[in-house]
């Protein structure tokens, strides 16, 4: 291929790489559709904590949230309670709040009360007695974190565990701004 | 059997897909270092050193891009959680690295460049099917017959695209037996990629969107492929005046 020839396969390459990317733009619509990802909108649940309170994601909107889902019996989850409950103390008066779903369809309910006690926790626990939240969030690993803005849009996924203290402080200013 | 496939490489276990990318593109670059005139030591330890590099820096950068969060608790800073990780800071990290080993060894940088050609496009290989893995770098939901159930939709399996792109170019590079000229193999590899990012881009639902909806990574994507143009004419016309100088 001779000079004349390759500069106008570059120019051809140039004009349809810019139609194509004007082609391609479009508005984002991910927030508009429910899925446990990066950039769409939390899905939906309602759950009780022990005492019987119950909480629903939706009511949350305007609140930075961070769900959690873990069990008693999973160390890496236990590992980082203690950081949680201090960045809560620390955000809380900022609009943070933290849902703890303790998977107790696959948990053992009486231990869950101990385990409270244990680590002093003030954030709500709340009990997926069926399952139904973590199927919805497509729990494949426990522990799993996920950060939500303001707008109930997921800002960044955690899977597995535990969280430094650092990460949890850094993902949690950022759904805050 | 896209659900047993992200099942068996479920997260964090698409990592497994990207080492074994890492080791079979090592592999296979040695095989071809010779023919570029590098030597296949030379071409293990740029890929050794610039993996390590690729790891201390994302960390490293993540720790500096945070570090009122690290001195709070400097502990953080050796958790064994891979979320504290820059990928940026990594590539940038690993690009220094081989730049250095490149000096203090006398390399041609065009040689190697050519020589690590197939590594790159193995690695092209094992990200796209990591992140079928992971569900990352997913589709905008589809009716085509050919959509995969991801992210509760029928999606474009983007991963699959990029897969099916990646190996093509692979064997672009890998079973011609004639040689480019020096440094053109791989810009035309940068080049093709990039082009490959374009065209997919378009059928991506993860792309950060800039003004009026244009999506980011194909602007870079673009930004990259007239510079890889431009450097393939600067290649020619040098090895064309070498040659007349000769």
């Amino acid at each position: 291929m001779n000079q004349t020839q390759r500069i106008i396969l570059y120019c051809l390459a140039v004009i349809a790489s810019v139609a194509w990317i004007g082609i391609s733009a479009q508005p984002n619509a991910l927030t508009n559709e429910f899925a446990p990802q990066e950039g769409f909108s939390a899905p939906d649940f309602t759950l009780k904590t022990p005492n019987g309170e119950t909480y629903t994601l939706s009511e949350l909107k305007g609140k930075a949230v961070l769900i959690n889902l873990w069990a008693t019996w999973c160390p890496p989850c236990r590992a980082e309670m203690p950081a949680m409950q201090k960045l809560y103390e620390e955000y809380q008066s900022q609009g943070l709040v933290i849902l703890a779903v303790n998977a107790t369809y696959q948990d053992y309910p009486l231990s869950i009360a101990p385990f409270i006690n244990e680590y002093g926790l003030t954030f709500p626990i709340l009990l997926d007695e069926t399952g139904e939240t973590a199927a919805a969030y497509q729990l494949r690993s426990l522990p799993s974190s996920y950060f939500i803005n303001r707008a109930g849009i997921i800002a960044e996924v955690v899977i597995g565990g535990p969280m430094s203290e650092a990460l949890l402080r850094t993902r949690i200013e950022k759904i805050l701004e | 059997m896209l659900e047993l496939f992200r099942n068996i490489f479920a997260p964090p276990r698409h990592l497994i897909l990207l080492i074994l990318a890492v080791w079979l593109g090592t592999t296979l670059a040695e095989k071809r270092a010779e023919r570029f005139g590098v030597k296949k030591d030379d071409i293990s330890a740029i890929i050794y050193y610039g993996f390590i590099g690729f790891i201390i820096g994302g960390r490293l950068s993540f720790i500096l891009q945070n570090i009122a969060a690290f001195i709070q608790s400097p502990l953080s800073a050796f958790s064994i959680n891979i979320d504290v990780f820059d990928t940026f800071g990594g590539i940038v990290t690993c690009i220094i690295i081989a730049l250095i080993l490149i000096q203090r060894r006398q390399l041609s940088f065009w040689a190697t460049a050519d020589a690590l050609t197939p590594f790159f496009a193995i690695l092209s290989i094992g990200l796209s099917l990591s992140r079928l893995a992971a569900g990352t770098a997913f589709g905008i939901p589809t009716s085509q017959p050919w959509g995969i159930d991801l992210w509760n939709a029928a999606r474009h399996p983007t991963q699959l695209y990029a897969f099916i792109a990646s190996f093509l170019i692979f064997c672009l590079f890998w079973f011609p037996k004639q040689t480019l000229p020096l440094g053109v193999s791989f810009l035309t590899f940068a080049a093709l990629t990039a082009a490959t990012q374009i065209f997919l881009g378009k059928f991506r639902a993860d792309l950060t969107l800039i003004f009026n909806g244009i999506k980011q990574e194909q602007v870079i994507s673009f930004i990259v492929l007239i510079v890889c143009f431009v450097l393939i004419e600067i290649r020619l016309k040098k090895i064309s005046k070498d040659k007349i100088n000769l």
